[in-house]
């Protein structure tokens, strides 16, 4: 080390039982509790009506068929594509077909969205809530003491943070308080939920955001126009440049048999 | 086009990928703890805990190589290089210096 004079504190070992130890498992027991938390808020899906589901499927249907193309002879892909536009065009797939091309009305009005709304901020509430908790928690408990020293320097601007209700000034950042701990267990108890929960657990941060940014680019936006949605995906149909997987798959065997023999 | 016509007659399964995937996040989270209370326990301060921590993990990315991959990358992982050999490497960071902190408070400090 450069600095000769090594600051040197000698701290109770009840420290580590009373505040580390309480800690650790807080934070553990509360990822476990957010997880249930957030399995039981789950709302289950409304049911919907036969034409709305219709929509849906046969949008997914096209979107299949876009997606494994080659699966399939030219003549049947075809022969889909063809059955598809005319679907469209005669907006035999639409969930109302009289509301066709009129704008669709107000998100926050439709009851279907408020509901995946409330979904979201129930969610967003079960992670704040029990963050905020703990964090007054240790801040009220435990805040006024060196607990443990890091391994590793930091830079004096985290002293405000990590040194929170320790008046020393000239105290090396690598002492911290209670709080740093915290942080620390925040951050890095990711793989025990994993260990503890299974792999698509609710309890870390990380994939409650993940979640959310594939809950939809809009949520608030709501959805298009089901009519737009169906021609932009025949204008998808269109383009493919279809090839059939089994089209020279002799040849191909052959130089496969050929190799090896 | 040919790109595609090759990826169309070997697809890559999305369920194998992830799963391959998840396989080696474990790994790593596991062996990283672990690795943060070998640094602890030995008292390693500031870069050389950074530098066992990566020295650590280039030799899981080596066993994992040579052990799961029975040494055909190419078969296991789609992007080899940023799969298994880089990929992942900052991912147990967090749960190194977590345990690092707890077992170098417990033992040195």
């Amino acid at each position: 080390m450069a600095d000769p004079v090594e600051q040197q504190i000698h701290r109770d070992p009840a420290l580590f039982y009373w505040i580390l130890l309480p800690i650790t498992v807080v934070m553990i027991l509360t990822g476990i509790l957010r997880h249930y938390l957030s399995t039981l808020l789950q709302t289950t899906p409304k049911k919907q009506p036969l034409a709305k589901i219709r929509e849906q499927r046969s949008l997914l249907r096209a979107q299949n068929l876009r997606g494994n193309h080659q699966q399939i002879s030219k003549s049947s892909f075809e022969r889909r594509k063809e059955v598809f536009i005319e679907g469209v065009k005669e907006g035999r797939f639409l969930a109302d077909p009289e509301n066709r091309g009129k704008p669709r009305a107000n998100p926050m009005s439709d009851p279907a969205m408020m509901e995946g709304m409330m979904g979201m901020m129930k969610g967003n509430v079960a992670m704040m809530v029990p963050q905020s908790l703990i964090m007054g928690w240790i801040n009220a408990f435990f805040s006024g003491y060196v607990i443990m020293k890091l391994p590793f320097p930091l830079t004096p601007q985290f002293k405000q943070m990590l040194q929170a209700g320790v008046g020393t000034r000239d105290l090396d950042v690598r002492w911290v308080s209670s709080l740093s701990w915290y942080f620390l267990t925040l951050f890095g108890l990711q793989p025990v939920y994993n260990f503890i929960l299974g792999n698509n657990n609710a309890a870390s941060m990380a994939t409650q955001q993940m979640a959310q940014a594939q809950m939809g680019q809009n949520p608030m936006g709501g959805q298009e126009d089901p009519d737009k949605i169906f021609n932009a995906e025949i204008e998808n149909l269109e383009v493919i440049d279809h090839r059939y997987i089994l089209d020279g798959v002799e040849d191909r065997l052959l130089a496969k048999l050929g190799a090896t023999l | 086009m040919l790109d595609e016509r090759e990826l169309a007659i070997h697809p890559i399964v999305q369920e194998s990928v992830q799963h391959n995937a998840r396989t080696v996040s474990n790994i790593r989270a596991l062996t990283a703890s672990l690795f943060g209370v070998a640094a602890g326990t030995l008292g390693l301060e500031s870069l050389p805990g950074f530098i066992f921590y990566f020295t650590g993990t280039a030799i899981v990315s080596l066993l994992i190589f040579s052990l799961k991959a029975e040494q055909d990358a190419k078969s296991y992982f789609f992007r080899p290089f940023s799969d298994l050999w880089a990929g992942d490497m900052f991912g147990g960071l967090m749960s190194f210096v977590l345990t690092w902190t707890l077992f170098y408070g417990l033992c040195k400090a």
